[in-house]
C-alpha cells in the first residue's frame, strides 16, 4: 500500500512567508511536494473560513504563515492573525482535530530554510497521525 | 422536489394575494426589494431559473409572521426551505454572515471520523452515563468563541440548564459526539447534510437509550420535534426546558438574590421576546411567562408586539444578515425599551447574539442607543436559585 | 453576464521548469478546464514572442481572463499585466501561478511536481474566473501644506516647502514662533548662541511670501484625506490688531502690571500686555486676558491710551480660519518633566535648584540676570552640582534616554567653568556623546576640571551632618565607580529634566487621527524605514513631537518630513490604487468594527441618504484585508483579494 500523503495548503503573506518560499525555490531548498500555498496580502487578511473550507475540501493540515510582528507591511497584521487565529484554534479543537494540524508561523523573507523545515516537520507529523478527522468518508 | 411539487406542499397556489404577508413581515417593513407575497407569485408565474438567483430568496427569517395570518394558509417559510433547497443545489446560498464560518463548522460535524471534544465546560454540573432524561447542548460550544466579543456565552446557558436540572433532581445524560440538529442546513437548503447530522444524532440517541431530550435552545426543539420525523426515527420525546420548568415550579423554590443579601428586594422590571421557534413555530408563549413570574422580585412588562405578534430578532441562520436585519434589531429593542423594563430576557441564544450585536457601536459617531441587558430566560431562572444555596 | 474565456499559459523557463515539470501534461490538463479556450505552453512566456501569444489570443480567440503558470509573481505580475493591458484586457483579469519558485526548484520528483503544477493551474483558474476588472484612479490633490507647531521644526519644514514655491500655513499655539530653541543660549556642541542662528530663520517665516503664519492659534478640526484636507484653525484674539501693531513695546512699558515672563521660564517678569521676547515672529504685542485688570475688573485700558498705531482692541474675538491643504506635518515639539514630582531633589522646596531651561535664560546676555550665573542672594556659586537623568531612564517616569541632557550638562559646566570660578560635578549615570562633535566636546571639559561621578542621586537636602555642609544644599549619590555613598555640598544644582510628550499629545494624535508610542511621542510608520510618514498617508512628524532629540536631528527631520510632503503634493494628484477595501451598504450595520481595527484610518462610519454604513477612503485604505476579517456580515471585502477568490483557489486546490 502506498504511503499515506497528507495535504497542506499554507496562506503565507505576501510580503514575507510568500517570499521566503520563493527564496527557497531560488536557493534550490528542497522540501515535500505535499504543500500547496495560497498567496494572502497579509497574515491579518486570513478568514477563519479559508481554515475551515480547507478542512472540508480534505485538507490534512494547515499553516497560517506571515511576517514577524515588527515586520508586517501593514503595521499590525500578525497580531491580528494571531486573534483570528485562538478563536479558530478553539473551534478546531472542539471539532476534536490534533493541534499538530492547524499551525501558525512567522517567517521572514529571509528565513527560507525555516520555511523548508516547517513544511517537512508538517508533513512527519501528518503521516504519523494519518488523513484528518474532518475528511469527508474516509474509514480511519 | 421540483418547483411546481413545492408550490402544491405550500399551497401556494390558494394565495389570494391579499397582501397580508407582505404587510407583517418584518423585512418587508425595512427591505423594499422584499416581499412574501411577491415571492410567492413570481413562484407562480415565473420560470423557476429567476427566482432561485434572487438574493432575496435568503431574506427570509422564517419568522412565521406571514402565514399565522395568511387567510389561506399558505406554509411561506416551508416554501422558503425547499426552494431554498433548489437554489443551493445550484451552488446560490444568500449572503452568509461570519463569512459562513457557522455554517461550515455545522458541516464539518457531519464528518463520519470526527471525535469532538464539546464537553470540557460542565464543571460544578452532575451529569450521568445512563439516564432516560438527555440534555441536548446544540452549538453553544462553537458559538462560545466566535462571539466571546459581544459578551454571549452560550456554553453558560448549557451549564445553567444542567444546573437546574440538578436541582430538580435529574442528572441528564450528554453526548459527547453530539452532533449538530442540522437547523441552519436544512432552512439554508442543504437537505443533504442536513439528513446526515439527523441520522448520526438518531442513531446516537437510540444507543443512548433515552426517552426524553431537554432542549434549551428553541431551534433545536423544532427540529426534532417537528423535522426530525419527517427524516429518521426518534422513539423519545423532544421537550423545550422552559416546559419542563413551567411543570415543575413548586420543585424549583425561587428566590430574589437581594433577600439573601438582607436588603429589600427591589421590583425588577423585565421583558420577553418570544424567539419564533417557540412562538409562532411551536405555539409556546405561556410557560416562559410563568416562569418569569413565577421569580420574585421581578415584573414582565410586555413590549407593544409580543406574544403571536412578536418580531424575530432580525436575522436567521447566519444569513443574509443586512442593513435591514438591524433596522429590525433597533425597532425591537426600542420596544423593549419603551417598556422601561432594564432586561431583555429571550429563550433563545441566537436572539441573544444578534441582538447584542445590534448594539456593537464602535465608530467614532455613535448611532442610535439601543443598548440594553439581554439574558438568557435559563440564566434569568438559575440566578434566582442560586439564593437558596 | 459575459462568458469566461480562460487563456492558460504554461513557461517552461528553458529547463527550470520543463526539466522538473511536464509542460506539455499540464498544459493539456489545463485545456480541460472549465471555461479555458486555449491552454499553451512555450519556451520563455516573459519574452517578446511569448507575450505575443497571450496579446493574439486576447485579440484572436476573445480571451478574457489569462492565466500564466511560471515564476513567482513578485517577480513578473507586473509584466503579464502590463501584456494584457497592451493587448486591451483590464489588467486584473490575470493571475499567476508560481510553478518555478513553489515547484519545479523545490521539488525533483517529477511526477509529484507535474501533479502540484497542475493543482496550482487549477486555483489560477478558478481564481481568475472570479476576478474584476478594475481601475487605478485619481483625484484632483491640493498642493498647499499645513505645518502644526512652530519651533525649529516647523520653521525648517516651513521654509524648505515654501522655497519650493509652494504655500504653507504654519499654525503656532503661542504668541511667536521659536519654541524651545529661542529660549536656549548657546547650543552644543559648538556653542553657537540660539539666537543667532534662529532669528534669520524667524524672520525669513515672518517674511516669506509662500508662508502664512497663524501664530496664537490652534488647529480645532482635520476631516479629509490625503490630497484634500479640510483644517478649520481657531485664530485666539490678542486684543491686538496684528496688522496695526509695529511691536514697538510701549503698551507693555505702559502696564502697570506685570507677572512672571513663561519664556524667561520666572526667573523675569513681563507685562499683561506683553511681547515675548525681543525678536519675537511675528512681532506684535497680545493681551494676556486671564491676567488683564481691564477684563477682570473692567477699568485701566492704560496701553490703549499710549498705544500710537492704536491696535490695541478689547473687542476682538475669536476668529475661525477654514484652511485647504493636502498634506501636513506636525512639529509640537515636547513638553520639559515637571521636576516637582521626584521630591527628593527638593526643586521648589530649596532655593538655587535650577531646572535646565531656567538655566539657559540665567546665562543668555540677554535673559533676566544678564548672562551671570548668581545665586538667590546675589552672589556666584562657589560650586555647582549637575543632575542628568530626571525622570529619563526611570521605570518610574521615563524609561527612554531624553538623548540631549548629557550634552547640555557638558555645556553648562563649560559655561559655568568660563562665566565663574565655581568647582562643578557632574551627577550621571552614563554619558552619552554620539553625536557629530559631541565625544570631542566631552574630552574638552574633561580637560576643564570639571568632577563626573559616576551614580544616580537619590536626594538632594539641606540637613547638614558636617560644619562643610552647613548652609549649603548636599547632593547624596552612591558612586557606582568607587562603590561607596558620597555627600557633595554645593551652592547651587542645576536638574536636567526629561524631554516628554506635550500634555495634550494625546488630543492632537486624535485629531490628526495618528497613533502614539507606548513612550507617548508620535508613533512613525516604521521605525527605520519611514521614520516621518505616520500611519495616516500625507500626515508626517518632525522633531521632539516623535520623541526627544538635539537641534540637528530635528532640523535634519523636519527637511524629511518637508521632502515626504513636497513628495505627495508635487505629484499633482491622488493616485488611488484600486486593491482597496470595499462596502457592501446593503449588508453593512454601522457596527464601527472596520472603522476600530484598520489601522490606517480608511473606514470611517458615516450616515448616508438616513442610512449609516461604513465607507472606506481608499486613498487611505492599504488593502491589508483586516477590516473583511472582523466584519461579522461580509459587508466589508477588499478588491482583488475577496474571499470568493481565496476560498475558490482553497477549494480548486483541493478538488482532486
Ligand atoms: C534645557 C535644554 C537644553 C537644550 N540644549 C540644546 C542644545 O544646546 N543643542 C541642541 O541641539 N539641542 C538642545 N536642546 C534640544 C532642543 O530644544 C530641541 O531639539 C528642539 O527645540 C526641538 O525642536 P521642536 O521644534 O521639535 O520642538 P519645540 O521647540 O518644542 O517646538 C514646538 C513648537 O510647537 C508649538 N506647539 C506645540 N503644540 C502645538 C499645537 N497643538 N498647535 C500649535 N503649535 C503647537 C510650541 O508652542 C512650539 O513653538 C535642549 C533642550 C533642553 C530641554
Ligand atoms: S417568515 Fe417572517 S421574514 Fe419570512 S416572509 Fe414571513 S414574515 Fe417575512
Ligand atoms: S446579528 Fe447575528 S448573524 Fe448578524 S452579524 Fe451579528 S451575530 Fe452575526
Ligand atoms: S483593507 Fe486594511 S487598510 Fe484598507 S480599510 Fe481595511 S483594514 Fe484598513
Ligand atoms: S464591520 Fe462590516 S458591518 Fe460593521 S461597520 Fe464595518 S463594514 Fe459595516
Ligand atoms: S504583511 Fe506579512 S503579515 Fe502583514
Amino acid at each position: 500500500m502506498a504511503e499515506f500523503e497528507p495535504k497542506i495548503i499554507a496562506f503565507c503573506c505576501n510580503w514575507c512567508t510568500y517570499a521566503a518560499a520563493d527564496i527557497a525555490g531560488t536557493s534550490r531548498i528542497h522540501y515535500p511536494a505535499n504543500v500547496r500555498i495560497v498567496r494572502v496580502m497579509c497574515s491579518g487578511t486570513v478568514d477563519p473560513i479559508y481554515i475551515l473550507r480547507a478542512f472540508e475540501m480534505g485538507a490534512d493540515g494547515v499553516l497560517v504563515a506571515g511576517c514577524h510582528e515588527a515586520d508586517c507591511h501593514y503595521l499590525n497584521g500578525p497580531l491580528k492573525c494571531d486573534a483570528m487565529f485562538e478563536k479558530i484554534k478553539k473551534m478546531v479543537n472542539t471539532l476534536g482535530l490534533e493541534g499538530e494540524r492547524l499551525r501558525r508561523e512567522m517567517i521572514a523573507a529571509a528565513e527560507a530554510p525555516i520555511f523548508a523545515h516547517v513544511i517537512e516537520e508538517m508533513v512527519e507529523q501528518l503521516k504519523k497521525l494519518g488523513p484528518s478527522p474532518l475528511r469527508e468518508g474516509v474509514k480511519v | 422536489m421540483n418547483l411546481e411539487d413545492i408550490i402544491n406542499k405550500t399551497k401556494t397556489y390558494y394565495c389570494l394575494e391579499c397582501g397580508k404577508c407582505t404587510a407583517v413581515c418584518p423585512v418587508s417593513r425595512h427591505n423594499s426589494n422584499f416581499s412574501p407575497r411577491l415571492m410567492l407569485e413570481r413562484a407562480l408565474m415565473d420560470s423557476e431559473g429567476e427566482l432561485i438567483h434572487d438574493r432575496e430568496l435568503f431574506s427570509c427569517l422564517t419568522c412565521y409572521a406571514c402565514s399565522h395570518l395568511c387567510p389561506s394558509e399558505v406554509d411561506y417559510p416551508v416554501f422558503t426551505q425547499k426552494v431554498r433547497s433548489l437554489a443551493s443545489s445550484q451552488g446560490e446560498h444568500g449572503d452568509c454572515a461570519h463569512s459562513g464560518t457557522l455554517l461550515s463548522l455545522m458541516r464539518l460535524m457531519s464528518r463520519p471520523n470526527i471525535k469532538q471534544r464539546r464537553l470540557d465546560w460542565l464543571d460544578g454540573c452532575h451529569t450521568s452515563e445512563k439516564s432516560e432524561i438527555l440534555y441536548f447542548v446544540g452549538c453553544a460550544p462553537y458559538f462560545e468563541p466566535i462571539f466571546e466579543d459581544i459578551e454571549v456565552s452560550p456554553v453558560n446557558v448549557a451549564r445553567n440548564s444542567i444546573r437546574i436540572l440538578n436541582a430538580l433532581g435529574i442528572e441528564p445524560m450528554l453526548l459527547p459526539n453530539e452532533r449538530c440538529c442540522g437547523h441552519d442546513l436544512l432552512w439554508t437548503g442543504d437537505v443533504e447534510t442536513f439528513k446526515k447530522l439527523a441520522q448520526f444524532n438518531a442513531e446516537m440517541i437510540k444507543e443512548s437509550g433515552a426517552k426524553k431530550i431537554v432542549f434549551s435552545c428553541p431551534e433545536g426543539y423544532r427540529t426534532f420535534k417537528i423535522d426530525y420525523p419527517q427524516y429518521v426515527k426518534l422513539d423519545c420525546e423532544p421537550v423545550h426546558i422552559t416546559e419542563l420548568l413551567a411543570q415543575n415550579l413548586s420543585k424549583l423554590s425561587l428566590r430574589p438574590r437581594a433577600k439573601r443579601e438582607g436588603s429589600n428586594p427591589e421590583v425588577k422590571k423585565v421583558t420577553y421576546q418570544d424567539p419564533c421557534r417557540l412562538g409562532r413555530h411551536l405555539g409556546i408563549y405561556e410557560p416562559p411567562r410563568e416562569l418569569i413570574k413565577a421569580i420574585p422580585g421581578i415584573k414582565l412588562v410586555e413590549m407593544e408586539h409580543s406574544g403571536d405578534e412578536s418580531i424575530c430578532c432580525g436575522t436567521s441562520v447566519w444569513t443574509n444578515c443586512s442593513s435591514c436585519s438591524k433596522e429590525i434589531r433597533i425597532e425591537r429593542l426600542s420596544e423593549a425599551k419603551a417598556t422601561g423594563a432594564e432586561l431583555m430576557i429571550t429563550a433563545c441564544p441566537k436572539c441573544q447574539i444578534h441582538f447584542k450585536c445590534a448594539m456593537v457601536d464602535k465608530g467614532a459617531e455613535k448611532g442610535a442607543d439601543v443598548k440594553m441587558e439581554v439574558m438568557d430566560l435559563v440564566n434569568l431562572v438559575a440566578n434566582a436559585m442560586e439564593t437558596q444555596e | 453576464m459575459e462568458d469566461i474565456r480562460t487563456g492558460v499559459y504554461i513557461c517552461h523557463c528553458g529547463l527550470n521548469i520543463a526539466g522538473t515539470v511536464d509542460v506539455e501534461e499540464v498544459a493539456n490538463y489545463a485545456g480541460t478546464l472549465p471555461a479555458v479556450v486555449v491552454a499553451r505552453h512555450y519556451h520563455y512566456m516573459c519574452s517578446d514572442p511569448g507575450q505575443a501569444l497571450i496579446k493574439d489570443d486576447i485579440k484572436n480567440l476573445g480571451v478574457n481572463r489569462v492565466v500564466v503558470a511560471s515564476c513567482s509573481p513578485r517577480m513578473h505580475e507586473p509584466t503579464f499585466r502590463r501584456a494584457c493591458q497592451d493587448a486591451g484586457l483590464n489588467p486584473y483579469l490575470f493571475e499567476h501561478a508560481n510553478i518555478r519558485e513553489h515547484c519545479s526548484w523545490v521539488h525533483d520528483d517529477k511526477r509529484l511536481a507535474t501533479e502540484k503544477a497542475k493543482d496550482l493551474v487549477r486555483a489560477a483558474v478558478r481564481r481568475v474566473s472570479f476576478h474584476e476588472p478594475l481601475e487605478i484612479k485619481e483625484r484632483p490633490l491640493n498642493p498647499n501644506v499645513l505645518v502644526v507647531g512652530g519651533g525649529i521644526a516647523g520653521i525648517q519644514a516651513a521654509l524648505d516647502i515654501a522655497n519650493g514655491e509652494h504655500r504653507v500655513y504654519l499654525v503656532e499655539k503661542e504668541p511667536a514662533i521659536g519654541g524651545h530653541m529661542a529660549q536656549l543660549d548657546r547650543t552644543f556642541p559648538t556653542l553657537d548662541c540660539s539666537e543667532c542662528i534662529l532669528t534669520p530663520k524667524m524672520t525669513e517665516v515672518g517674511q516669506h511670501p509662500f508662508i502664512t503664519l497663524l501664530a496664537y492659534s490652534e488647529v480645532e478640526e482635520v476631516v479629509g484625506s490625503v490630497g484634500n484636507f479640510k483644517v478649520r484653525v481657531k485664530k485666539k484674539a490678542r486684543y491686538v490688531d496684528e496688522e496695526k501693531c509695529t511691536g514697538c513695546g510701549v503698551c507693555e512699558e505702559k502696564c502697570p502690571w506685570k507677572v512672571d515672563s513663561e519664556f524667561e521660564m520666572g526667573l523675569g517678569k513681563r507685562g499683561v500686555v506683553y511681547v515675548p521676547f525681543a525678536q519675537a515672529i511675528p512681532h506684535v504685542a497680545t493681551i494676556d486676558k486671564e491676567h488683564c485688570v481691564y477684563f477682570l475688573k473692567g477699568k485701566c485700558r492704560a496701553c490703549q491710551k499710549f498705544c500710537d498705531a492704536k491696535a490695541i482692541d478689547f473687542e476682538q474675538k475669536d476668529e475661525i480660519v477654514e484652511l485647504e491643504v493636502g498634506s501636513i506635518i506636525l512639529t509640537t515639539g515636547y513638553d520639559i518633566f515637571d521636576t516637582r514630582r521626584i521630591q527628593q531633589y527638593g526643586y521648589g522646596k530649596y532655593d538655587n535648584i535650577l531646572t535646565g531651561l531656567e538655566f539657559e535664560r540665567m546665562t543668555c546676555a540677554a535673559g533676566p540676570t544678564e548672562g551671570k550665573v548668581l545665586l538667590k542672594n546675589g552672589q556666584q556659586p562657589g560650586s555647582v552640582a549637575i543632575i542628568h537623568c530626571v525622570g529619563s531612564r526611570d521605570e518610574n517616569y521615563h524609561e527612554y534616554c531624553s538623548r540631549v541632557c548629557c550634552m547640555y550638562a557638558l555645556k553648562y559646566a563649560h559655561l559655568i567653568k568660563e562665566l565663574t570660578k565655581a568647582e562643578v560635578y557632574q551627577m550621571y549615570i552614563d554619558m552619552r556623546c554620539f553625536g557629530e562633535g559631541f565625544e570631542e566636546f566631552y574630552r574638552r571639559v574633561c580637560d576643564e576640571g570639571v568632577n563626573f561621578i559616576r551614580g544616580k542621586v537619590a536626594k538632594v537636602t539641606d540637613v547638614a551632618l558636617t560644619e562643610d555642609e552647613q548652609g549649603r544644599l548636599i547632593v547624596a549619590a552612591e558612586d557606582t565607580l568607587l562603590g561607596r555613598m558620597i555627600r557633595v555640598p554645593v551652592d547651587m544644582v542645576i536638574l536636567c529634566p526629561a524631554l516628554e510628550p506635550r500634555s495634550d499629545a494625546d488630543g492632537i494624535a486624535k485629531l490628526f487621527t495618528i497613533n502614539r508610542r507606548a513612550d507617548g511621542f508620535f508613533m512613525e510608520r516604521h521605525v527605520k524605514l519611514d521614520p516621518v510618514a505616520t500611519a495616516t498617508e500625507g500626515v508626517f512628524i518632525a522633531g521632539c513631537c516623535e520623541g526627544p532629540k538635539d537641534i540637528p536631528d530635528t532640523v535634519a527631520q523636519a527637511s524629511a518630513a518637508a521632502a515626504k510632503a513636497l513628495s505627495v503634493i508635487s505629484r499633482g494628484r491622488v493616485v488611488i490604487e484600486p486593491t482597496t477595501a470595499q462596502v457592501n451598504e446593503v449588508l453593512c450595520q454601522a457596527c464601527g468594527r472596520c472603522e476600530e481595527i484598520c489601522d490606517f484610518h480608511a473606514p470611517k462610519i458615516i450616515s448616508k441618504d438616513g442610512l449609516r454604513v461604513s465607507s472606506v477612503d481608499a486613498a487611505l485604505c492599504k488593502g491589508c484585508g483586516a477590516c473583511a476579517v472582523v466584519c461579522p456580515t461580509g459587508a466589508m471585502s477588499v478588491r482583488h483579494s475577496t474571499r470568493e477568490q481565496i476560498k475558490g483557489m482553497v477549494e480548486a486546490l483541493l478538488e482532486v
